[in-house]
């Protein structure tokens, strides 16, 4: 019994401490973004936006689309991306083995044609079926490969692409027209320093979408999605915007992130055993950088949108999470002599620690603290009315937190027009931290049972839709 | 320690509170502000094409927030405009307060208000601001460095040239908004441009000789195949990109020439000028480095192939040695 009682007051202390010092992270971090983002916009009344366009040395870049199964939303995809606004950019689509028509499709939309294209083969991949440039728009290539995963795709499109930066895109994402041009900014004011810039990602559930344009910002009607616009909103406007400012951003989203080529080709590529080969890339430019005493910096940009279809049932967002904290887990333990490191900067000492014991193990103290501080109380040691009141200050703090990301983007962007929309955002702001938080929690929980077995699978995401030098061989008639 | 979480709750619900009452309020007076800016805009749009237009308008009945207002609706329209429309423009904001204040903001100790002053001053067109301009390109502040590069573009400050190349070379500028700075200038920037492709920098020669390229025409093609010869392969693959551009076949030899260049993107470059010359000659030399060549400079000297003669690649790429490159030109010829 005495066992027991010391486990249960052990757990508990552990739960209150990383109760609190979380919160108190994430309120700096909200002081932080505050500031940041209020420079951000002042400095965007005078960005010489349309000089940077016009300008004939602005660096082309590659946009690189990995596309597996993605048949019924892809060909917009396409056009949206041979859109974009920017001075000179290709498009480079790698079908990875799709089982569905998504290569069909692009053949009869963009009149596609094969080429013998000269690839780098500087990161090994799945071996090329073919190559096929489009008639109609001449940056537009289709790499056609055996399937190998998303990390695969992509170092196929990196050894296919011809400009100096590369940009990676999911094939279901929807960025917008001046999208890519705003998150090269950084890159393009000072090249020599930004290696890597990553920008926003919304929710595209609910938004009116024609023709891979979002022409209306509408929330989601699935209330699960609803209170994933509110994840995302603290996750990039709060999370994301403050670590940027210490240059110890660990993660630039898979949907959208830009990279220089030759710094992507000398740390080896995305990884092609990791889940999370996002998070994992951005680990590898730093310690390369680090390691080297290089000056460098990797930019998260709040304003460039991509939008995104999130999940909209608990078994396609479970599987979403899951996944996402085992590609955490696996890069933490790949990385592991960064944690703690002071010759790593913040994010040695800030960035990695943090996302080891409050991202990555959290869930774990979160599941177990709670019924500890319930045992505790049943010896009597705790009172009902302590239970009450840190169950009280827990989910207050919750909602300050995503009112405090809610009116950060209502001060700075506000993409959403109607007031009943914040007001509905408002609602959940204040019911998601009952249920829905315990839930995310639960499911990075059983994330570890699925890196204890090793899985290394993405899972099916059922898309509604939105709407050494080689060559690749010719593909077969 | 329960005191401690009840004051805690408290706070909390308090600062709640003030998030919500700030999210209400900041909606509504945005929204309000907005419908009042918009109405404010269209009234005064007609005000400013007249302007625009040469109308003698007075403007003095209005009020300072209008004033401001109107400034902002010139300025804006200012950005597409060029001749004797721009002319009136500067005429107009000489004689106003706007131009003044802006001006006086260029020293204000916040660095956003003064990138917005050095951002607004290109719009108003008016050449009295270039000198304090030119030295705004040494603040502290990369914005603020940054918006003042455009204006003197949009001033079309000739004077400008050489801090606005040095700002480039040095990095202080980023390199796009410079160089397109010095190319909205136009040909006035030219005399300058000369001048400093005989600095004995070479990042600053070949900064000046790349802008000689867009800027220059046939009478510099002696200074170009001249700087073929330099020292810095910088220069060297620069002044191959220049002569490229101003397509002289004057330039031919040296870039034939310049195929054997022990560095690789000097090669690559004068592939690239040689395609944009239509030198035949270079076809031979350049099948070579399209087939044996680093992979950029390989591909450059194909596409040159494809431009000059495309029988010759055509044929080169049914050769067992033809190479990824000279394929993959090949096919893109055919597609």
């Amino acid at each position: 019994m005495s066992y027991l009682h010391d486990l249960a007051v052990f757990l508990a202390a552990v739960t209150l401490t990383y109760f609190a010092a979380l919160n108190l992270i994430y309120l700096a971090f909200t002081a932080i973004a505050w500031r940041s983002l209020v420079e951000h916009l002042r400095a965007r009344g005078h960005a010489p936006d349309d000089e940077v366009f016009t300008s004939p040395v602005t660096p082309p870049v590659s946009v690189l689309v990995p596309a597996y199964n993605e048949g019924p939303t892809i060909v917009e995809s396409v056009h949206s991306l041979l859109s974009l606004r920017y001075p000179q950019h290709e498009v480079i689509v790698v079908n990875d083995g799709s089982s569905d028509d998504t290569l069909e499709r692009l053949k009869t939309e963009f009149d596609l044609v094969p080429v013998r294209k000269a690839l780098r083969f500087l990161l090994p991949t799945a071996p090329i079926r073919g190559a096929y440039v489009s008639r109609r728009h001449r940056n537009l290539w289709i790499v056609d490969k055996e399937n190998g995963g998303k990390s695969d795709a992509l170092n196929a499109a990196v050894n296919a692409s011809r400009y100096p930066y590369v940009c990676a895109i999911d094939a279901d994402a929807i960025l917008e027209e001046d999208a890519l041009l705003r998150v090269a900014r950084p890159i393009i004011d000072e090249p020599e320093v930004v290696v890597a810039a990553g920008g926003i990602v919304r929710i595209a559930n609910g938004c009116r979408i024609d023709h891979g344009r979002v022409l209306d910002v509408r929330l989601p009607r699935s209330r699960l999605a609803t209170l994933q616009v509110l994840e995302y909103f603290r996750a990039f406007l709060i999370g994301r915007v403050g670590w940027s400012r210490m240059n110890a951003l660990l993660s630039i989203s898979g949907a959208f992130g830009m990279f220089r080529r030759s710094l992507v080709e000398t740390v080896g590529g995305y990884s092609r055993d990791t889940v999370g080969e996002d998070i994992e890339l951005v680990v590898k430019l730093h310690r390369h950088m680090r390691e080297r005493d290089e000056r460098y910096r990797i930019e998260f940009v709040p304003d460039p949108v991509c939008w995104t279809e999130a999940p909209e049932t608990l078994a396609q967002l479970s599987r979403q999470r899951r996944r996402w904290h085992r590609g955490l887990g696996e890069t933490l333990w790949r990385h592991k002599p960064l944690a703690g490191n002071p010759r790593y900067g913040w994010l040695g000492t800030a960035a990695v620690p943090y996302f080891l014991f409050f991202e990555f193990v959290g869930p774990v103290i979160e599941l177990l603290g709670l019924p500890a501080i319930l045992v505790w109380w049943i010896f009597g040691e705790l009172s009902v009315l302590f239970l009450v009141g840190f169950f009280v200050v827990a989910v207050l703090l919750g909602i300050l937190l995503s009112l405090a990301a809610l009116t950060l983007e209502e001060h700075s962007f506000r993409r959403h027009r109607e007031g009943r929309e914040i007001a509905r955002l408002i609602g959940f702001s204040l019911v998601e931290n009952i249920g829905y938080r315990q839930l995310l929690a639960f499911w990075r929980f059983v994330a570890f049972f699925d890196l204890a077995r090793g899985r290394n699978d993405w899972g099916e995401m059922n898309r509604k839709g939105f709407a050494t030098i080689k060559e690749a061989p010719l593909p077969p008639t | 320690m329960l005191e401690a979480l009840g004051i805690a709750a408290l706070t909390l619900a308090v600062l709640s509170t003030i998030f919500l009452v700030a999210l209400v309020l900041r909606r509504t007076s945005v929204a309000r502000e907005e419908r009042r800016r918009l109405q404010a805009e269209r009234r005064l749009r007609s005000l400013a094409l007249d302007i625009v237009g040469g109308e003698e308008i007075d403007v003095s009945g209005l009020a300072t927030e209008e004033l401001a207002i109107l400034a902002e609706v010139i300025g804006r329209l200012s950005r597409n405009l060029s001749g004797d429309a721009r002319r009136r423009i500067s005429a107009y904001f000489a004689g106003t307060s706007a131009f003044a204040t802006e001006l006086r903001s260029l020293g204000d100790r916040r660095a956003w208000r003064r990138a917005t002053a050095a951002y607004r001053l290109g719009d108003m067109a008016c050449d009295d601001a270039v000198p304090r301009l030119i030295r705004s390109l040494n603040d502290r502040d990369a914005d603020v460095r940054s918006a003042t590069a455009r204006s003197l573009g949009r001033l079309q400050a000739h004077e400008a040239t050489e801090p606005l190349l040095l700002s480039l070379v040095v990095g202080v500028v980023p390199r796009a908004i410079a160089f397109r700075a010095i190319l909205d200038i136009g040909a006035t920037a030219l005399p300058g441009l000369h001048r400093l492709a005989r600095s004995s920098d070479a990042a600053v020669r070949a900064g000046a000789i790349e802008l000689i390229g867009w800027l220059g025409d046939a009478s510099d093609a002696e200074l170009l195949v001249g700087a073929m010869n330099d020292s810095a392969a910088e220069v060297r693959a620069r002044a191959a990109g220049a002569l490229g551009r101003l397509a002289e076949d004057e330039g031919a030899t040296a870039l034939t020439d310049a195929l054997d260049d022990r560095i690789y993107f000097v090669r690559l470059h004068a592939a690239r000028a040689l395609g944009q010359v239509g030198e035949r000659e270079a076809v031979p030399r350049l099948l070579q480095q399209a087939r044996e060549d680093r992979f950029e400079a390989a591909r450059a000297a194909a596409e040159a192939i494809s431009r000059i003669d495309p029988q010759a690649l055509l044929a080169a790429a049914e050769l067992p040695d033809a190479g990824p490159h000279l394929h993959e030109a090949a096919d893109l010829l055919k597609a």
